[in-house]
């Protein structure tokens, strides 16, 4: 009896933003509302970038405002550089911010404030996780299905599930080791920089990955060559 | 009427909204502002409440009545929360007040969620009765007047939540402060695909002449909307290119400054040939369709603005939009990919000759800002957001909730 494989089940999420209502106009501001501002907050302004179909140049808010509104490269730069992947706990995350900022602090003149109107707002957000009505019991099936689901299921099961399943995992690559012992292609997702990308770039590795897997696995006359 | 969506809103917004549908199935949603007609608030009310129907769920739109003297009071109070120095009296205040409590009387008020839209209705919490009342503030609240912004938060922060359009407008408060942005209905008269039919005749009712390129701005008669510096960029336009200018706006029942700030642009337009300024009647939705359909380039040059749906219009047809960078016009506006963001009369100016001098440039702009418009301010999109909170506030504490 063949057997059963667990289908892949396509979720997608929507973040309704909040506000917290805390605001900052210069980076010494900025500083200290980070040190006492909820976990949910550092959460959207760093792991939730990616849904925002974000700037190549940046990879946080935080990054983002100082490159663009205080107009401070080379901080935006140590910033960008932080991998919220890194750290297994929130308050990690914001240490590591706020030892980049105090650094800035110590070694840099003052920055200007930023114009008023462009001050820093800090945000939460209320998360929505829906399933999208599809689903892959192959990977032909799901190489259909992933070239036209929404970016926010690819956000879903490709950036979120980092934070869920650790250590650089996510839904796509498990389901293809556990469904199908496909680790080769299982590593070449997870090998796709989650920073480097795009919604839309990440969909086409992906897409890319897995249309060169199906096409291997179809084309028996290479394996018939083979063997003569 | 929901199945006009299919093939046009994203399919993840319609999902989410029949599942929103089977959780709100006949519970009551209580809609209250200030005005039936003129504006963008009754605009959207007008379209989301058959769809709110439609889905099942109980919904209703009610009118808070008042006299000439509430509204010139809550005009002032508009202003002021928007910057301009205007003095509320405790008196006025009182009048306020007062018109609310009378309009209470007269209102049923019971609903499971109640959504009561801008701060002319907003002392109605006082008579809340049963379920869950939320605040929506449509206007730019970044920058005011101190006092007044104080004493209306009293009643804000009555309410189980507020909802603010952009998130700088959002103020330190003790309840939840949800960000939402408005959003244009695709399948009304005011966005549709027109005919060729359709669209001429709007020009030759208004006998506007299609042999030069079109600069249009889509705005009531508001200062804020800065329909004079609209002309001086047209003025700095003209000396190097042909072109027309199109003023066009409705008057709105509870914005009594509109006649004045009219004829302030009429006298500044001086008869110009070039200049054509359209007092349009209300309901004049398909005319201003065929407008931002056959502009070239279209203008939000606004100096103060809640968030600016003509934008979202007239990025939706598919036009290069040239905007104020205020309010929520940043966020529709993606300087250099949907449009430009300006800051002066100048910048203004040099935008439309930037465009006018490269239609292929204004061709990749709009293309890019309509696929912009559709991922985030269509009306599924905010019918949801709307369903999406009632639903969190109904399930309090919890940041992640899975359907």
């Amino acid at each position: 009896m063949a057997e059963i494989i667990e289908p892949f089940e396509f979720k997608q999420c929507i973040s309704i933003l909040k506000s917290t209502g805390k605001k900052a106009k210069n980076l010494r501001e900025l500083r200290d509302v980070i040190e006492v501002v909820s976990d949910e907050c550092i959460f959207h302004h760093t792991y939730q970038y990616f849904i925002k179909g974000h700037v190549l140049e940046y990879t946080n808010d935080f990054a983002h405002w100082a490159g663009e509104s205080l107009e401070e490269r080379a901080l935006s730069e140590h910033l960008s550089n932080i991998d919220p992947y890194d750290f297994k706990e929130i308050n990690d995350l914001r240490n590591q911010l706020l030892a980049v900022i105090d650094v800035y602090l110590k070694s840099f003149p003052e920055p200007r404030e930023a114009m008023p109107g462009d001050e820093f707002c800090f945000n939460e957000t209320m998360t929505l996780i829906f399933p999208v009505g599809i689903r892959a019991k192959n990977l032909a099936e799901f190489l259909t299905a992933i070239k036209y689901v929404e970016t926010g299921s690819v956000y879903y099961h490709f950036y979120e599930a980092r934070i869920r399943l650790g250590g650089g995992i996510d839904d796509f690559s498990r389901w293809i080791e556990d469904a199908f012992g496909k680790r080769e292609l299982a590593e070449r997702i997870r090998a796709i920089d989650p920073f480097m990308h795009n919604l839309e770039g990440i969909r086409e590795h992906i897409t890319e990955a897995v249309e060169e897997e199906v096409r291997k696995d179809m084309e028996v006359i290479d394996r018939c060559l083979t063997s003569i | 009427m929901f199945n006009q969506y299919l093939g046009i809103s994203p399919k993840s917004d319609l999902l989410l909204l029949q599942m929103f549908a089977a959780k709100l199935n006949k519970r009551s949603f209580l809609h209250i502002n200030s005005t039936r007609e003129g504006g963008g608030v009754a605009e959207i009310l007008q379209r989301m409440i058959p769809i709110l129907r439609e889905l099942g769920i109980d919904a209703r739109w009610e009118v808070i009545e008042g006299d000439s003297i509430f509204f010139d009071i809550t005009k002032k109070i508009h202003n002021a929360l928007q910057g301009n120095p205007e003095e509320i009296t405790k008196k006025m205040w009182q009048y306020h007040y007062e018109v609310n409590r009378k309009n209470a009387e007269k209102l049923n008020l019971e609903a499971d969620a109640v959504l009561i839209h801008d701060p002319q209705p907003a002392p109605l919490i006082t008579f809340k009765k049963t379920g869950l009342w939320m605040w929506r503030c449509h206007i730019d609240v970044s920058n005011p007047q101190n006092e007044v912004c104080d004493y209306l938060m009293q009643y804000c922060e009555k309410y189980d939540a507020t909802i603010f359009s952009v998130a700088k407008f959002a103020k330190a408060m003790a309840i939840d402060e949800f960000i939402v942005s408005p959003s244009i209905d695709p399948v009304s008269d005011k966005n549709r695909e027109l005919t060729d039919e359709e669209i001429t005749e709007t020009l030759s009712k208004f006998q506007i002449p299609t042999d030069r390129p079109i600069v249009l701005q889509v705005s009531r008669f508001d200062r804020f909307k800065d329909p004079i510096g609209v002309i001086k960029a047209f003025r700095i336009v003209n000396k190097y290119n042909d072109c027309i200018l199109i003023l066009a706006g409705s008057p709105a029942t509870d914005d009594p400054e509109g006649e004045i700030v009219l004829n302030e642009v009429k006298e500044y337009a001086a008869n110009d040939p070039d200049i054509y300024i359209l007092l349009l009647p209300t309901f004049s939705d398909k005319d201003i369709n065929a407008l931002q359909r056959i502009a070239t380039i279209i203008l939000q040059k606004s100096l103060k603005e809640g968030f600016g749906l003509t934008v979202s219009e007239s990025m939706w047809k598919g036009k290069p939009v040239i905007g104020g960078a205020v309010g929520g016009i940043p966020l529709q506006i993606i300087h250099g990919v949907t449009g430009f963001l300006v800051h002066s009369v100048e910048g203004a100016a040099f935008r439309i000759r930037q465009l006018l001098n490269n239609p292929e440039m204004a061709k990749k702009m709009g293309d890019e800002a309509k696929e912009h418009v559709r991922k985030n301010f269509l009306i599924t999109r905010q019918v949801r957001d709307y369903l999406s909170i009632w639903y969190a506030l109904e399930n309090k504490g919890k940041s992640i909730l899975e359907l």
